[in-house]
């Protein structure tokens, strides 16, 4: 008790320190006084009674410094000067201290910002209680390719298997994400929904906020009931506290609200803020969905939770188990398939691949910090050989360097801790403005925030540049010799010299690392470029398209689903300025695709070959006319393409090309499934050119068109009882109007069929495009600008130094004059210093973007990460840049009157 | 032996507060040119220290909370800082005063054994 108050007391004196002086100097007279008095009462004289009540008291300074120590803390008091005495020096010089600390703001601003992004999204736990047990469970199909991308996935007796089969998994449920027509509340909309095994949320462990959520039995038994997530209540319920109960219309269908989901509960975690789960509802797995066609479609996904003191090896040799005797069983048609079981952390699983991305930012952002680090050190160096004299003055008077060294370091830290908190004020702000700007492919965008790890991730930045930016110059100050500097008094030439290469070295530092980043924005600039020239294979002007789902309920056959298709082109067709309407089950730029494997007439894969996967689009009507994409051989369909007539196909020119090289494919026959599956073939109509079915940057999909009205009977033996074709799809629509004039009327025909369905999505084709690409605009928008925060900043660095350098030199500039030196002989002489910096910066640069090159070849698109242009402009780029830097102090070193300034000292 | 005697007498540490403490106890306020003049009396000048070596004491007695100083006059219209002994530093001195016995008994007892 008595320490700890002690302690407090102590701490507080250091900053009532001078009151604390004075009250002492008060006492100690006062002493003194009564000392005197009394001698002087024993009969002694003035004089004589003070020297020995001076005698009596000991040494005053002795006591005092005892007393200091006594009473507070000396270090912390003494750095306490040491601030006051490094703001009245920054005071002094405002234009040095605005510039040093914005320049730190902005790096430790921008790398804060990037760092929360880096937390939230790769380093922070998953929002569900101990999520190092959670895994994401399912297959890799053998030859599919990338059209699981990195994710494992399951079909419908997958699911069964795995949570029947498999012992690891205290919790294991299976789940899809699907959309829903939300109707009885409102107006008819469309939610992301998804429909999960209850045994999912006994894996998250998330409790409901409200009501319950569905437990596994509720899912076998096909419960209609639903689970909302806390948005969806709050916005379209109002909040309803009378919730529970409730009966909500999803596709029609009546299902009870049991439960409310917490604010931050997310499941699955999508990237990108789209495609959030508004609602879950139990998964039920149908008949239809073990039966044949569907039995080998891997369209769902699994989690779990791993049994306590079961370790994920054991859990996948355990789920392995489970996948081959499931290959066992295989019907005929699916034999050649082989699976294996993939069991992923759901962390690793969730943020794979926003890994490069954020890791490619963050590294850009640590090379701005670098240069505002290097520029901070290279200013304060300036800054101490300028105080060369003061500070030997100082040592020559006894200063310790202790203190010198505490002094630079102090002057360092308060600068950088003042840019880490204006950095923090701009990183908050940059947050709030840029995280709606993320691209929609990094999951976790809500955890992005500044909290207190990031904060202190800040303040430790700071701290940290603060020590090593003050060293340089920390040590560069008390390496001054006491002697050299005072006889210096400038005549003999150059002062200063000392530290020239340290000077040097920094600013060839700089050069190379912004030069690192102009590369790789020059070769993210160019990979858009490449990206922009694609030719994506359609036409996007003056193209809407809208996606539709048809309910089940109301749509139960197939002549009501063909009834409404029909009706709607039909309408479509009479609107003013159409010139082509159809339906599609694929759009293009819209990243959907989806694998069908396929067996083609007269094609031996070689040994070892995967699956033929090709992207299948359903139409009707004339999608293909309506998107503009050309037709190169053959025919397109025609009405008398329908059911009941000879199965067609068109097939794209990729496709055609990789099968039947250098043949017709006109008359040649495909057919679904593997070779085993007993499907009937589809004859070849016609060839189209490729389209871009998602990115333009991305793999160009073999393609396969058919009319939908032929899918069932495309699928032979396999189509399930009474499966419905049709009864989803893109409207796209060409018009010579203006595509926003077309949407009104594209909604009005729909809801004149069907006032209750609604249309999703509804964008243009050039907006849908724009969209495709954001993700790669993102890269190259961020990393171009950190490459011109870069530049800048260096270009800054090489002005400062050069500039600094070129007035130390002014004497020997004058003298040189004076004999006869030409002025353009002086504005060459420290043109040639600069440019030797920058060369060397440069030479440097260029083999750390080499080096660079392997980070950054993921993103780039049609460029070599050693394209010659980009590495020689960049380069060149850099020197001009440079050169610019140094003109304006060789100038005005040029212009020195050589007579004045050899007057000068 | 007699010289040996006459040497002035080291403090040994924390004795130094338990005097002033107790000095004040007895004495009541007191400022430090009277303490000082005090323990030199008490001593009979043994403890022959400056008078400015008892400003550590204090400080570090005031900030214990055990004694309290204030700005006063003296008699002779002189103005000092009286010090005060507070509750806690009757306490204390209380506390103290019984470790310092049972310390200088053991140190007594082993002497004793030794000799």
């Amino acid at each position: 008790m008595k320490h700890l108050r002690r302690f407090l007391m102590r701490f507080a004196r250091v900053f009532t320190n001078s009151r604390a002086e004075a009250d002492l100097e008060r006492e100690i007279a006062a002493h003194l006084r009564l000392l005197e008095d009394e001698y002087l009462s024993q009969g002694m004289t003035p004089e004589e009674a003070r020297r020995a009540a001076r005698r009596a008291y000991g040494g005053v300074e002795q006591a005092k410094q005892l007393h200091r120590n006594e009473r507070s803390y000396q270090g912390v008091t003494q750095t306490i000067q040491d601030i006051r005495y490094t703001l009245r020096q920054l005071r002094k010089s405002p234009g040095f201290t605005v510039t040093a600390i914005l320049m730190l703001a902005l790096g430790i601003g921008a790398t804060t910002a990037i760092f929360s992004i880096f937390v939230g999204v790769l380093l922070r736990p998953l929002p569900f209680p101990d999520p190092d047990r959670l895994v994401a469970v399912g297959d890799i199909l053998e030859g599919s390719g990338s059209a699981f991308r990195d994710q494992s996935r399951v079909t419908a007796p997958d699911i069964r298997n795995y949570m029947r089969d498999t012992r690891s998994f205290s919790n294991l449920g299976g789940y899809q994400g699907m959309g829903f027509e939300l109707s009885g509340i409102g107006d008819p909309t469309a939610v992301q929904a998804t429909r999960m095994s209850g045994e999912v949320f006994a894996a998250l462990r998330v409790a409901p906020l409200v009501g319950r959520a569905f437990t596994q039995e509720e899912d076998e038994q096909h419960q209609p009931v639903a689970v909302l997530s806390y948005g969806m209540w709050r916005n379209r319920f109002q909040g309803d506290a009378e919730i529970l109960g409730r009966k909500i219309l999803l596709d029609r269908k009546p299902y009870t609200v049991i439960g409310v989901m917490p604010q931050n509960f997310e499941f699955p975690l999508m990237p990108g803020h789209l495609n959030h789960s508004e609602l879950w509802v139990p998964l039920s797995l149908s008949p239809e969905e073990f039966m044949a066609g569907s039995a080998a479609a891997w369209s769902l996904r699994m989690i779990g939770r791993l049994r306590p003191g079961i370790s994920k090896e054991q859990a996948h040799s355990d789920a392995e188990r489970v996948a081959e005797e499931t290959m066992r069983n295989y019907p005929a048609f699916m034999r050649s398939l082989r699976i294996h079981a993939v069991v992923t952390p759901l962390h690793e699983d969730t943020v794979e691949q926003a890994r490069p991305l954020v890791r490619t930012l963050f590294l850009a952002v640590v090379v701005i910090l670098l240069i505002a680090c290097a520029n901070l050190a290279g200013l304060l160096l300036v800054r101490s050989i300028r105080r060369r004299k003061e500070i030997a003055v100082r040592l020559a008077l006894g200063a310790r360097a202790a203190t010198l060294l505490r002094q630079a370091i102090v002057e360092s830290l308060v600068l950088s801790v003042a840019g880490g908190a204006v950095g923090l004020a701009l990183a908050a702000v940059a947050l709030r403005v840029g995280v709606s700007l993320l691209p929609e492919t990094l999951p976790r965008i809500r955890e992005i925030g500044l909290d207190w790890p990031v904060v202190g991730f800040a303040l430790g930045l700071a701290l940290l540049t603060g020590l090593v930016c003050g060293l340089a110059p920390a040590f560069a100050a008390i390496r001054t010799s006491v002697n050299e500097t005072l006889k210096d008094s400038g005549r003999t030439g150059t002062s200063g010299s000392g530290h020239a290469r340290l000077r040097s070295a920094l600013v060839v530092t700089e050069i190379a690392v912004a030069l690192v980043l102009l590369t790789a924005s020059g070769l993210l600039l160019r990979s858009f470029e490449r990206m922009r020239s694609v030719d994506i294979g359609f036409r996007p002007d003056h193209t809407l398209a809208a996606f539709y789902v048809l309910p089940e309920k109301q749509y139960a056959s197939q002549t009501v689903i063909d009834a409404f298709s029909d009706e709607l082109l039909r309408d479509l067709r009479q609107l003013p300025g159409v010139e082509a309407a159809g339906i599609t089950s694929l759009l293009p730029a819209a990243g959907n695709d989806f694998g069908l494997a396929f067996t083609l007439e007269g094609y031996v894969p070689p040994k070892g070959a995967g699956l033929n996967m090709a992207a299948m689009s359903l139409v009707q009507g004339d999608p293909l006319q309506a998107l503009g994409i050309r037709l190169l051989r053959g025919r397109l369909f025609t009405e008398a393409d329908k059911a009941g007539s000879p199965l067609v196909a068109i097939v794209n020119r990729k496709l055609a090309q990789h099968y039947w090289p250098d043949q017709d494919p006109i008359g040649k026959r495909l057919r679904r499934g593997m070779p085993e599956t007993a499907t009937p073939w589809m004859t070849v109509v016609g060839e189209v050119d490729d389209v871009k079915l998602g990115s333009p940057d991305g793999e160009t999909a073999q393609q396969v068109y058919q009319p939908v009205t032929q899918m069932v009977a495309s699928e032979g033996v396999f189509a399930s009882a009474g499966e419905l074709s049709a009864n989803y799809g893109y409207i796209v629509l060409r018009s010579v109007l203006p595509p926003e004039q077309m949407e009104n009327l594209l909604r009005a025909t729909v809801r004149k069929i069907d006032p209750q369905l609604p249309l999703h999505q509804m964008q243009t084709m050039e907006h849908a495009i724009s969209g495709s690409e954001a993700p790669r605009r993102f890269n190259t928008v961020l990393i171009s600008s950190f490459a011109v925060v870069a530049v800048l900043l260096s270009v800054l660095g090489i002005y400062s130094i050069i500039a600094f350098a070129a007035a130390l030199r002014e004497q020997e500039m004058a003298l040189r004059m004076a004999l006869g030196c030409q002025r353009s002989g002086v504005l060459t002489l420290i043109l040639t210093s600069g440019m030797k910096l920058a060369a060397v910066g440069c030479v440097l640069g260029l083999i750390g973007a080499m080096a660079a090159s392997r980070l950054l070849r993921s993103f780039l698109f049609g460029v070599s990460p050693f394209d010659p242009v980009v590495l020689t402009l960049s380069a060149v780029a850099m020197l001009v840049l440079a050169l610019t830097a140094c003109a304006l102090p060789a100038r005005r070193a040029a212009r020195t009157d050589p007579m004045v300034a050899l007057r000068g000292e | 032996m007699t010289s040996k005697e006459q040497e002035p007498l080291q403090l040994l540490q924390g004795t130094l507060d338990l005097i002033v403490l107790r000095t004040l106890v007895s004495m009541g306020a007191q400022h430090a040119y009277q303490i000082a003049t005090r323990l030199q009396q008490i001593s009979d000048s043994l403890l022959n220290l400056n008078q400015g070596t008892l400003y550590p004491a204090l400080v570090r007695l005031e900030q214990y909370g055990w004694i309290k100083g204030a700005w006063g006059k003296t008699e002779n219209n002189r103005e000092a800082k009286y010090y005060e002994i507070t509750k806690a530093g009757q306490k204390a001195l209380g506390e103290e005063t019984q470790k310092w016995r049972r310390m200088a008994a053991l140190v007594e007892r082993v002497l004793i054994e030794e000799s």
